[in-house]
């Protein structure tokens, strides 16, 4: 069976880790509980009719506190960048992120994911205007961790995409 | 013993708890004691546990052996440590964990260590910073939006200002602010224009002492703080100003609705109607009317104010007091002064005839009317239309006229198209219209119809002092009518006994008498031998209504008169210094016939 290494990147409380519960147990928890270090989940896809192992490595959020360790993108066949939609301010990580994976794994597939949806009236984020980030990658798609809309169609695009480059 | 019995035995590494590998060719071999969480809660029994698997089997120490690989194969010293991770270990169970690289006399160990949920020492810390950055953030948000929010509703605030202001301004109003403790918050520029004074000289400043009012003028205003809003009335003061006329303000003040301890002026620059006003009170003459009395004044007053409003105005005063003069000045005054102005007189006319005169009438429509025929109505599309005399108006015209007044159509003689007129319609009468209506001669919603506005002109009796004026004025028109531009004045006792003839023909009979004085005097001056016969007799009043015996004179008067000018009734009624309305009116009252 094949497997795929996956990271989730971006600023902290963006929900990286609440995209990747609701993706393996379909939870959510309102609460914010901050990721010490690297948290490893798997998820088991079916993708026209063969099984992926993703080995999501869910990464601390980055900000002054913590910085990603470039050396845990080693490996991976993919990345989700992860934007809080309401916090513009995410954005600029999710770029520093994606310069970083650059130059570790080089072009893999990603998937660029503007979380929080649900809160559309604090929505700050438009995606016409994250520019190079949007254009190469395979999906941008806004999502909510908190109601799933659209999470399991965004793993599912970048499995896809990660086969079809593998 | 060996080097690597020594690092295994090692009493600090028990305190650590860990799990310890040591590199072992291609593989790795667990050391020393078994950490107390291995087996995991969980196990089943201790011989299933095999710990090296965890080095298989855990994608994340599959990592942390490619690094530690590299480091060991390098010549750092010290330790390296993978950082903290989590995932389920071989039993499911989920654990924090760090793996850390040493190397002992050249021999790479791995030690692996496992914390509980609450023994990962940055957690909590990291927790409430970021919580608090949130958190922080949070109201930041919170704060801009209700910036945004102020921001918004202060444009809004100050749309709605300078709406106001330049409606303010555009009528011409100056607006001054003025805050509890008297000092001026916000003048317009309209007010500062009037006071020719900039805002920032004015801000700030105190009401009576920052502005240019004289000090009276500032206790006036003091004085109006106190009193209560209803109870203030607009207050005059007139400017003087560097190179501009002097300034005639009116000065409201009102409370501010929000609060009372502010207080808010408005400036109405008067200059204008205080100079017309002005002019007013010095004026003799008003468009054709002559007099400076009190009584005169007024009715200039009320011409001004009644002819620039289109409602019907009905003149009241007695014969010759000049109430077609009024109604010029009403029609000259009024917008519609370049149509036409169009005077009938209503008395004497058979109701035919008025209604002909008034309404117009087809060709064929009675014996006579060999063509079609433009009424008054018509002629005065526009403009003005007096009805001279109606209260001798024919009742049937009355109906007539009543609805022409309320649907503003007429319909000719004969016809049945209703015509649409535009015409304002004046009345005047020297009765009572109102004692005609209880006598059943004239129709009351006509009379409510035409009485809108009213203006009763003075007797010339109770305006005795404008004789000489008048006097003087017609004296100058006569005598270059007569030819006797000589005549220049009229002497003292003559002008007594002007002043003290009671006038019962009012101005046209002293136009009258000065005419005749200028065709009998041979002098300079006019004498009180020039004056007619009737002020021999000036010491006894001369009844206003004439008695049976001078109503006999006047019939032969009449008589002789018509029989003078062969009938033409014009040049009688001049003759006898009465108007064609009057004329016809005594023909009627005398029992005269019209056609003798």
């Amino acid at each position: 069976m094949k497997q795929k290494k996956i990271c989730l990147l971006g600023g902290f409380a963006v929900g990286k880790t609440s995209l990747v519960r609701r993706l393996v147990s379909g939870l959510f928890s309102e609460k914010y509980l901050t990721t010490i270090g690297v948290k490893i989940d798997q998820k088991m896809v079916t993708i026209h009719d063969h099984s992926l192992l993703l080995v999501l490595w869910d990464l601390y959020g980055d900000d002054d506190y913590q910085k990603v360790r470039a050396s845990y993108l080693q490996g991976s066949s993919g990345y989700i960048l992860v934007i809080d939609g309401t916090r513009p301010e995410t954005i600029d990580v999710a770029i520093r992120l994606h310069q970083t994976a650059r130059q570790v794994v080089g072009t893999v597939p990603y998937v660029l994911l503007l979380n929080k949806h649900d809160l559309a009236e604090d929505w700050k984020v438009d995606p016409a205007t994250l520019g190079e980030l949007s254009r190469q990658a395979c999906l941008v798609a806004k999502v909510s961790a908190k109601t799933g809309d659209g999470v399991e169609s965004a793993f599912s695009a970048l499995a896809e995409a990660m086969l079809n480059g593998s | 013993m060996t080097a690597s019995d020594s690092f295994s035995d090692s009493a600090i590494l028990q305190v650590f708890d860990a799990l310890i590998f040591q590199q072992s060719g291609e593989g790795f071999v667990c050391r020393g004691e078994l950490p107390s969480w291995c087996p995991p809660p969980g196990a089943r029994s201790l011989t299933e546990f095999h710990p090296e698997v965890l080095l298989t089997q855990s994608f994340f120490l599959q990592h942390v052996i490619q690094e530690a690989q590299s480091w060991w194969a390098s010549d750092q010293s010290g330790v390296w440590k993978s950082g903290l991770w989590s995932e389920p270990d071989v039993f499911g169970e989920e654990a924090v964990f760090e793996a850390i690289a040493v190397r002992e006399k050249d021999i790479p160990y791995l030690i692996i260590q496992r914390f509980g949920p609450d023994m990962v020492p940055v957690q909590p810390l990291l927790q409430k910073a970021r919580e608090e950055q949130l958190s922080h953030r949070q109201s930041l948000q919170q704060h801009e939006q209700r910036e945004a929010q102020l921001g918004s509703q202060l444009a809004r605030s100050e749309q709605e200002r300078d709406d106001v202001m330049a409606v303010l301004d555009r009528l011409g109003l100056g607006t001054i602010l003025v805050d509890a403790t008297d000092r001026i918050t916000f003048i317009s520029r309209t007010a500062q224009d009037l006071l020719q004074r900039e805002a920032s000289d004015i801000i700030g400043h105190s009401l009576q002492t920052g502005l240019p009012w004289p000090k009276e003028f500032s206790a006036l205003l003091h004085a109006q703080e106190e009193l209560p809003d209803d109870c203030r009335g607009p207050a005059s003061v007139v400017l003087d100003r560097k190179g501009a006329p002097s300034l005639s303000l009116d000065i409201e003040m009102r409370d501010d609705p929000r609060d009372p301890l502010r207080k808010i002026l408005f400036l109405k620059d008067v200059t204008e109607v205080h100079e017309l006003r002005r002019q007013l009170v010095g004026q003799t003459h008003f468009f054709r009317l002559i007099g400076k009395s009190p009584a005169m004044r007024a009715i200039y007053e009320q011409i001004q104010d009644v002819a620039m409003v289109d409602a019907p105005v009905l003149i009241q005063g007695e014969t010759g007091t000049g109430k077609e003069l009024v109604a010029r000045a009403l029609h000259e005054g009024s917008p519609r002064k370049d149509r036409p102005f169009v005077a009938v007189n209503c008395a004497g006319l058979t109701d035919s005839l008025l209604g002909s005169q008034l309404f117009g009438h087809k060709r064929g429509a009675f014996t006579g009317a060999i063509q079609d025929h433009e009424g008054f109505f018509e002629a005065a599309d526009g403009g003005t239309l007096l009805l001279d005399e109606i209260g001798d108006m024919p009742l049937p015209i009355q109906t007539t006229l009543l609805r022409v007044l309320q649907e503003g159509e007429i319909i000719r003689l004969g016809e049945s198209r209703p015509r649409s007129v535009n015409v304002r319609v004046l009345a005047a009468t020297h009765q009572d219209l109102q004692a005609l209506v209880q006598a059943g001669r004239f129709r009351s919603d006509l009379l409510y119809r035409i009485r809108v506005a009213r203006l009763r002109l003075p007797a010339l009796r109770e305006r005795r002092e404008d004789i000489p004026l008048l006097s003087m004025a017609f004296l100058e028109q006569g005598r270059a009518a007569i030819g006797k531009l000589g005549i220049h004045d009229i002497a003292p006792t003559a002008m007594q006994q002007l002043l003290r003839y009671p006038w019962p023909g009012n101005v046209r009979e002293l136009k009258a008498a000065v005419e005749f004085a200028l065709i009998h005097c041979r002098g300079t001056n006019i004498q009180p031998s020039d004056l007619p016969p009737e002020f021999e007799e000036s010491g006894h009043p001369v009844l206003s209504h004439p008695s049976p015996v001078a109503a006999r004179d006047e019939r032969q008067a009449i008589m002789e008169a018509l029989q003078q000018v062969n009938g033409r009734r014009i040049q009688a009624a001049k003759l006898l210094g009465m108007s064609r309305s009057t004329f016809y009116r005594r023909l009627r009252e005398l029992d005269i016939p019209i056609e003798s």
